[in-house]
C-alpha cells in the first residue's frame, strides 16, 4: 500500500536534499562531540574508565551515531504544526491513518541519509580506531533490537504529537523529553558509565531503550542474556506507548477543533 | 419520500473559548484565573438534501456555515444533535464513508506542494484503493472537464491560485464521491475561472448525480448552480427552500428599470408610479410592490408611449434578498 506515498514522499525529499544531508551531519556531530570529549578523559585517566577504553568509546558513540539515524522521529514537532496551521483536516478525512504518512516519512528520511552517514561513519571509526566487540550474535539481536527502537520513539513521539489536540504548545512538551532523553538514553555516557541510581533510573525509562540499548547490542557491549533482558524491556515499552498512542488518540481527536481549517 | 443523502436534526456545536481583556493586570490574572466564554457555532439546525440536489449554504460571516460542513464531513464531533451522510454518521469517520465523500475548502491545499499533481493523484488512487481503470478513466474526465492538461505535470507550488484550485478539485474528486461538500470554492478567483468552476460543478452534478452542498459568499455561484438555498445566521437557521421564493419572502418588491429614448430621465417624474431608487442618465429604477408590478408597468409603457427605449421588471438583487433575511434574523420558511 505504501508503493505510491513512498514514490511522493522521495520525490518530495528530493527537493530538499541538502537540507537533508544537514540535518544528519548535525545529529552526528552531538555524538562526536562527546566522543571527543570522552577520549580526552579517557586519556587524562590512563586511557580507561570503567570497562570503557578510548577505542571502546569511538565504537560506543559510532553505533549510537547510527540508531540514533535509524529511530529518529520527529512527529510532535511537525503535528503541532498541521494542527495549528489546519493541514491536519485533509489527512483526517481520507480512509487511511494520519500516522502511515509520517511512518513513509520516518522511513524515506532513513533511506536518504542513511549512505552518506555511512560513509562519516566509517570516517569517525578509521580516525578513532574504534573497537566492535560485535560477534554475530550481537549482529543477529541488532535487527529487532532497533526495530524496537524504532517503533518505541516513533509512538512515544505520537504520544506526545497527540497532546496538540489539547495544547498548541507541544513544542515545550517535546523539548521537555528531549532534555531528559539526553541524561538518561545514553547520549551523554554509555549507561553503563552512568552512577548507581541514575543507571537504574535509566532502566526504569524509555530513553535509553531507545538510543543506548540499541547501541551497546551493536557495539557488543553486553552480554547476549543481557541483551535479551533489555530487548524485552524495549518490548514493554513498546506495548505501553502503542496502547497510550491509540487511547489518546481516540479521545483526542474528539476533541480536535480543526482550528483554522 | 425519497431517502434523504444528508439529514440532519437538531445539530449544535459549542465551543469553549478563553476570554481576556487587554493589558498586563488582566494577563497576570489569567494565569491564576481563565475566563471561558461557550460559543453556540451552531444552535440546532435541521435539514435534509435529497439526492443528486446542488444546496446552496448561506450566511454571513461566522454564521456556522463552516462549521456544519465539517461536521458533516467528520472532521468536528458536534455537542448534540443527530446527523447521517448517505447513512453514516459523519464523525465516526468510517472508512466506507470517508471514500464516499469528500470536502473542499477554497483557501486549503491537500496537494503536496513540492510534486506534481499527477503524483499526488496516484498516492490518493492508493489512500482510497481506486482500480487502475477506474483510475484512468476519472483522470481523463477530470482533465477534461477542468482543462489539466498541462497543470498536472508542474508541481504544485508552481501553479496560479486559480491553477491550483482546479487541480484541487479534481484531487478531491479523484474517488468519485457521492457527496460533496464545498467550502468557498471560488474564493479569490477572478470572474473567468469562477465562471469554470460553476460550469465544472454544473457538469460534475449533472454526469455523476453527486449530491452538493456548497457555501460561497459569491452569489454568482448560488445564482449558477442553487435551485435550493438554506439560510443560517447565529447558527440559526432562516431559511430553507427555493432560491426563487425566497426574493418573493424577504423583497416583497420588484425593480422596474425604464430606459427613455430623449435621455431626459432626469427630468421626468416618475414618482407616482413607485419609489424611485436610482436615476442616471436616460434610465429611472423604481421600486414597486410585487402584487401592483404589472400594472405599474403596463401604466408606464402606456404613459411614456414612444419615449421609451426599454422597460425591464426583475427580482431584487440576491445580495440584497440575502442581507434582508440576515437583518431581520426571523425564520422566514422552513421547506
Amino acid at each position: 500500500m505504501y508503493r505510491a506515498l513512498l514514490v511522493a514522499q522521495i520525490q518530495a525529499a528530493s527537493q530538499y536534499r541538502v537540507q537533508s544531508i544537514l540535518w544528519m551531519l548535525f545529529s552526528v556531530i552531538r555524538p562526536v562531540i562527546f566522543l571527543a570529549a570522552w577520549v580526552a578523559v579517557a586519556n587524562s585517566q590512563g586511557g580507561q574508565i570503567g570497562a570503557y577504553d578510548v577505542r571502546d568509546f569511538a565504537a560506543y558513540y559510532i553505533c549510537l551515531s547510527l540508531v540514533s539515524n535509524l529511530t529518529m522521529s520527529w512527529n510532535a514537532y511537525d503535528f503541532e504544526f498541521e494542527v495549528r496551521m489546519g493541514r491536519l483536516s485533509p489527512k483526517l478525512l481520507r480512509p487511511l491513518h494520519p500516522i502511515h504518512y509520517s511512518v513513509v516519512e520516518n522511513l524515506v528520511w532513513k533511506l536518504t541519509t542513511i549512505v552518506p552517514l555511512g560513509i562519516i561513519l566509517v570516517f569517525v571509526s578509521l580516525t578513532f580506531d574504534a573497537r566492535f566487540r560485535t560477534t554475530p550474535a550481537h549482529l543477529l539481536l541488532f535487527v529487532p533490537s532497533v526495530l524496537l527502537a524504532a517503533a518505541l520513539a516513533f509512538f512515544s513521539g505520537w504520544v506526545l504529537a497527540t497532546l496538540a489536540f489539547w495544547t498548541t504548545r507541544v513544542h515545550a512538551v517535546s523539548t521537555f523529553w528531549d532534555r531528559a532523553a539526553f541524561i538518561f538514553a545514553g547520549q551523554i555516557a554509555p549507561l553503563a558509565l552512568l552512577p548507581g541510581p541514575l543507571q537504574a533510573i535509566s532502566l526504569a525509562l524509555p530513553f535509553g531503550y531507545i538510543l543506548g540499548v540499541p547501541a551497546e547490542i551493536l557495539r557488543g557491549g553486553v552480554s547476549i542474556p543481557t541483551a535479551l533482558q533489555l530487548m524485552a524491556g524495549q518490548a514493554i515499552w513498546l506495548v505501553i506507548f502503542y496502547f497510550a498512542f491509540h487511547r489518546v488518540w481516540r479521545v483526542g481527536v474528539r476533541q480536535y477543533s480543526a482550528v483554522g481549517a | 419520500m425519497t431517502e434523504a443523502v444528508v439529514d440532519v436534526r437538531e445539530l449544535r456545536k459549542t465551543f469553549r473559548v478563553t476570554e481576556r481583556e487587554e493589558g498586563l493586570a488582566a494577563t497576570l490574572r489569567s494565569f491564576v484565573k481563565r475566563r471561558r466564554k461557550d460559543v453556540n457555532a451552531v444552535a440546532g439546525i435541521t435539514f435534509r438534501i435529497d439526492p443528486g440536489e446542488i444546496v446552496g449554504f448561506l450566511g454571513p460571516n461566522g454564521a456556522g456555515k463552516t462549521t456544519t460542513l465539517k461536521m458533516l464531513s467528520g472532521l468536528l464531533h458536534p455537542s448534540a444533535g443527530e446527523a447521517r451522510v448517505l447513512e453514516f454518521v459523519p464523525w465516526r469517520r468510517e472508512n466506507a464513508y470517508l471514500k464516499r465523500m469528500t470536502l473542499l475548502m477554497g483557501n486549503r491545499s491537500q496537494l503536496v506542494w513540492d510534486i506534481p499533481a499527477a503524483d499526488s493523484f496516484r498516492v490518493l488512487q492508493e489512500i482510497y484503493r481506486i482500480p487502475e481503470q477506474q483510475f484512468r478513466d476519472t483522470v481523463k474526465e477530470l482533465t477534461e472537464l477542468l482543462e489539466l492538461q498541462e497543470l498536472v505535470h508542474k508541481p504544485v507550488r508552481n501553479l496560479s491560485l486559480g491553477e491550483r484550485m482546479k487541480v484541487e478539485f479534481a484531487a478531491g474528486l479523484i474517488h468519485s464521491p457521492s457527496v460533496a461538500f464545498l467550502d468557498e470554492p471560488t474564493i479569490g478567483l477572478d470572474i473567468s475561472m469562477q465562471v469554470r468552476i460553476r460550469r465544472f460543478v454544473a457538469e460534475y452534478n449533472r454526469r455523476t448525480g453527486a449530491t452538493i452542498l456548497l457555501t460561497s459568499h459569491y452569489m454568482d455561484d448560488v445564482v449558477a448552480l442553487c435551485k435550493r438555498v438554506i439560510v443560517i445566521h447565529r447558527g440559526r437557521l432562516l431559511y430553507d427552500g427555493p432560491l426563487a421564493d425566497l426574493a418573493e419572502r424577504m423583497a416583497p418588491y420588484k425593480l422596474i428599470t425604464a430606459t427613455l429614448h430623449d435621455g431626459a430621465a432626469s427630468s421626468t417624474d416618475l414618482d407616482a408610479y413607485g419609489t424611485v431608487v436610482s436615476r442616471e442618465e436616460g434610465r429611472v429604477t423604481l421600486r414597486v410592490d410585487r402584487q401592483v408590478a404589472p400594472e405599474r408597468t403596463a401604466r408606464l409603457v402606456n404613459d411614456l408611449g414612444s419615449r421609451l427605449a426599454d422597460i425591464s421588471v426583475e427580482d431584487p438583487p440576491i445580495e440584497e434578498v440575502i442581507d434582508r433575511v440576515f437583518t431581520s434574523e426571523q425564520t422566514v420558511v422552513s421547506a
